[in-house]
């Protein structure tokens, strides 16, 4: 990695990064993957207004790894081996200059960079369009609407026909005062039922002002807050860590879900146009991998493996893939799953054996207009198209757990047996034996 | 993949008025208005709860340019109209329905969320042929002009779905439907008998989501097999229509049996427009729908006829982005929309740069956008790029986030989609 960072990004969030990366070379711990960076700044409001959060994408198309074949169409026979399968998709250029930017044509990621925020910073997201390296006769714009966001204005909901759209090497900032904290989702929605299967979605999320603590709130440890403190906090909740409403957690991931049908990759990068009221998905995604996949660990899009002998280790599979599922948490910590789904169809993801805590839904805290609690306890989470879910398990037992999709339909790798698909595992060891999670994922 | 020219592209949309009333004369026909309004809920009302229905085939039109056969309930002796009449009635009301079927098949009438509902006078109950299999879920309006005659006691408010209970795989696929209203004894300008429930009565809508697979009603209009384990819907309707005619006015003149539109008009929440819009949400078809309504969340406030309350009536509503309704499930949300930004040109711009209009792209030349980023402001556009918008509204999309959905066939860009219109606060410059 040859990028500079700034100097903003190093003060905070950076430096946080970078001891989490650190600690990693020396304790063996994943990196963690290419995130949003400078993010969660922990500083008061006046400094929040000073210090907005710039981040840069870039969208273009590339190539991903999914195993197993269908037809003719997977993989596909245009697809840089070990890859298999065409992609539309963002990447995270904040910190490149100009040149490694435009390098990035055709080396898109599956899912999006992970980007979250703090409540009340302003966010200027720039997005450039780099064009379609496959596709060279396709000159399809692009935008980013920020699913969810509330009382947005059309110039920066990135809907093309109700505003602009971004074409072939051209550049616009979105902006956006995040006042409600939460986790949304990203996406292009410029001939969105396509660019949306194509991969180009990711997920946002907003950590509240209480993580810069209240009375009786500690200040959060993602805020700068002491060891002793939850990581953070999903929503302003008023109420202080271990009180039963309270929404603190000590570790955080995403849970995002996607899905893939095959022959609409391949119809794209061969030129050909797709019906899609006929759509079938072939691959249910998690984290932008399937099963066994979704367990390996994060990897660096800009770091090409140099795998000896080259070919078919899974960093290289899943260089743009980046984003791992795997969940590590050691007993007795709090763990928040952030449950997004861009797929098309429903998923009701299952936890057999840790009981999770629904605390909110939509970017919305699970509670009644005059206060009543409206959070719940189940092993399953609906999550329809386009929906979120925020959900706190305690973990208690030590071992390995499995969520996964219970549809069971959906934990097919394009029909082949045995297990595939939206399943990952949930590994839980002894009290105080992994270090403190500072960067959610890891 | 560049998209497919609209057959129509409806743009005028009149302004916000209150929502449409049909009236009926004193013999149980309804009487459309003269002056029904051009967005929101239209309602069928009767001063004496009693409507005539006929069940009857009929075309509707798609905007791809294709018309699909359906069968779908009159109001009266009315022309044939998809969906059914919505229907709407004071908590309390004895509701009476003769359901007149002139269909060549046994029609009739189930009302899920209301009890005690009779037929002819006796309990309505399921029909069993002499082996004792079901053939009907309610005493059928026998096929060839037959007559049933249903009534209830409308006793919980909320929203309702109506549909055929024979052989209903068929028929309610075919459009045998339409969406029943009960209001609250504590208002018309309320969801529920709960003071947070109240709303602008200007601003009601219904939201009646439904699919259709042409080419099952292609079988049953040539009379042949029908075979609902091929089925693969091809185009996603609101109030039984697909995107862009959603957002054609109500009773628009080239939509002649689609009279119910879906633009959601509202304006921004000021103080001297505190309420929100009520949207009435029904899914009457075979799959479930994720809706998102882009520009803000929707206050989930009632699911299937009932209040979102504990038994002590605390509060149990929530916000959501998207709504998620599964087969013959409503749901009523409380929609706002507010200026929390209040960027002006002069005052606060932007904080980002904007570019030229060269360097951005306007999709298919087409817009709903005003050229200007602040509310109640226009602003240039590039030559050859035309612009639905009237006076610097806002548009926000509302659409099924299972994206196949939001098309026509393998067209994008329509479906199971609409728009919400939010005007400048008044006074403004708007027709």
């Amino acid at each position: 990695m040859s990028q500079s960072f700034s100097h903003r990004t190093l003060r905070r969030r950076g430096l946080l990064a970078l001891g989490g990366g650190a600690l990693a070379a020396v304790a063996g711990v994943q990196l963690a993957p290419r995130f949003g960076r400078g993010l969660s700044l922990g500083a008061d409001s006046a400094e929040a207004a000073a210090s907005p959060t710039n981040l840069k994408l870039v969208g273009t198309d590339g190539w991903i790894y999914l195993p197993g074949s269908v037809g003719s169409v997977q993989p596909d026979t245009l697809a840089p081996k070990p890859r298999t399968t065409y992609i539309f998709g963002f990447r995270d250029v904040t910190a490149l200059d100009v040149g490694t930017t435009q390098a990035q044509k055709n080396r898109a990621q599956a899912s999006a960079p992970l980007i979250y925020v703090d409540e009340m910073t302003d966010v200027r997201l720039s997005l450039t369009n780099l064009g379609l390296a496959q596709r060279p006769d396709l000159v399809d714009s692009h935008t980013i609407h920020f699913h969810g966001f509330r009382n947005a204005i059309p110039l920066f909901d990135g809907v093309p026909e109700m505003s602009i759209a971004v074409p072939i090497g051209r550049e616009f900032t979105y902006y956006y005062k995040p006042r409600d904290p939460g986790t949304y989702m990203y996406h292009c929605h410029f001939e969105d039922v396509e660019h949306i299967q194509m991969g180009m979605t990711g997920v946002i999320f907003v950590r509240p002002r209480q993580n810069q603590g209240a009375t009786g709130i500690p200040v959060a440890r993602s805020a700068g807050g002491p060891a002793s403190s939850p990581l953070g906090y999903v929503y302003n909740d008023g109420v202080a860590p271990g009180q039963a409403r309270s929404t603190a957690y000590d570790r955080e991931f995403v849970i995002f879900l996607t899905e893939v049908w095959a022959d609409a990759h391949w119809r794209d990068a061969h030129i050909q146009v797709s019906d899609w009221s006929d759509y079938a998905p072939d691959y249910w995604l998690m984290n932008g991998r399937v099963y066994p996949d979704t367990i390996e660990p994060n990897y660096d899009p800009m770091v090409t493996p140099t795998a000896t002998p080259a070919g078919d280790s899974p960093a290289e599979r899943l260089q743009f893939q980046p984003i791992s599922s795997l969940v590590k948490a050691n007993a007795q910590e709090r763990v928040l799953l952030r449950f997004v789904n861009l797929g098309y169809r429903q998923a009701a993801m299952t936890l057999p054996g840790l009981p999770m805590r629904v605390v909110g839904k939509d970017a919305t805290l699970l509670r009644g207009r005059d206060g009543t609690d409206n959070s719940y306890l189940t092993n399953t989470v609906y999550v329809g198209p386009g929906e979120s879910t925020d959900a706190i398990f305690t973990a208690q037992n030590t071992g390995t757990y499995r969520l996964y999709n219970r549809d069971y339909a959906y934990l097919s790798n394009a029909g082949a047996s045995g297990l595939g698909g939206q399943l990952t595992e949930i590994r839980i060891s002894a009290a105080n034996s992994l270090p403190l999670q500072t960067v959610p994922q890891t | 993949m560049p998209s497919k020219t609209l057959a129509r592209l409806a743009s005028a949309v009149a302004p916000v008025g209150a929502a449409a009333v049909l009236l009926l004369g004193g013999s149980g026909v309804p009487v459309r208005a003269q002056t029904a309004a051009t967005s929101g809920m239209v309602c069928t009302t009767n001063a004496s709860n009693t409507f005539t229905m006929t069940a009857q085939p009929g075309y509707v039109a798609m905007p791809d340019g294709n018309t699909v056969y359906m069968w779908s309930f009159a109001a009266g002796n009315q022309a044939f109209q998809l969906p059914g009449p919505t229907l709407c009635v004071n908590q309390g009301a004895t509701v009476t329905i003769v359901l007149n079927n002139t269909l060549t098949e046994d029609v009739s009438l189930v009302f899920p969320g209301q009890e005690s509902v009779t037929a002819n006078g006796a309990p309505a109950q399921p029909q069993f042929d002499t082996a004792g299999n079901v053939t009907s879920l309610a005493p059928v309006a026998p096929k060839t002009n037959g007559s049933m005659t249903y009534s209830f006691v409308a006793s919980s408010p909320g929203t309702y779905l109506y549909l055929s209970g024979s052989d209903p795989t068929k028929q309610v696929q075919m459009g045998l439907y339409g969406s029943l209203v009960v209001r609250p004894t504590q208002g018309f300008d309320f969801a529920y008998n709960r003071a947070d429930s109240r709303f602008n009565p200007a601003n009601e809508y219904l939201m009646l989501f439904s699919e259709v697979d042409p080419i099952l009603h292609h079988a049953v209009e040539l009379g042949q097999a029908y075979d609902i384990n091929t089925y693969q819907p091809r185009y996603w309707l609101i109030n039984g229509r697909s995107f862009p005619d959603t957002i054609s006015d109500n009773n628009s003149p080239w939509l002649p049996s689609q009279p119910y539109g879906a633009l959601v008009h509202i304006h921004p929440t000021t103080v001297s427009n505190p309420l929100p819009a009520l949207v009435r949400y029904l899914n009457v078809g075979a799959y479930n729908h994720p809706f998102h309504p882009h520009g803000n969340h929707g206050r989930i406030i009632g699911r299937d006829g009932r209040a979102l309350e504990s038994s002590s009536h605390e509060d149990l509503s929530y916000e959501k982005f998207l709504v998620l309704l599964g087969s013959g499930q409503t749901t009523d949300a409380l929609y706002t929309w507010t200026d929390v930004d209040a960027f002006s040109p002069t005052t606060n711009p932007i904080p980002v740069p904007q570019p030229q209009q060269q360097n951005l792209t306007y999709k298919d030349n087409a817009t709903w956008y005003s050229g200007s980023p602040y509310l109640g402001f226009k602003g240039d556009l590039p030559v050859g790029v035309t612009s639905y918008n009237e006076c610097g509204e806002y548009y926000h999309v509302w659409h099924s986030h299972a994206l196949n959905e939001a098309a026509n066939w393998d067209a994008g860009f329509g479906g199971m989609f609409t728009l919400e219109r939010v005007d400048p606060p008044t006074p403004n410059t708007c027709p």
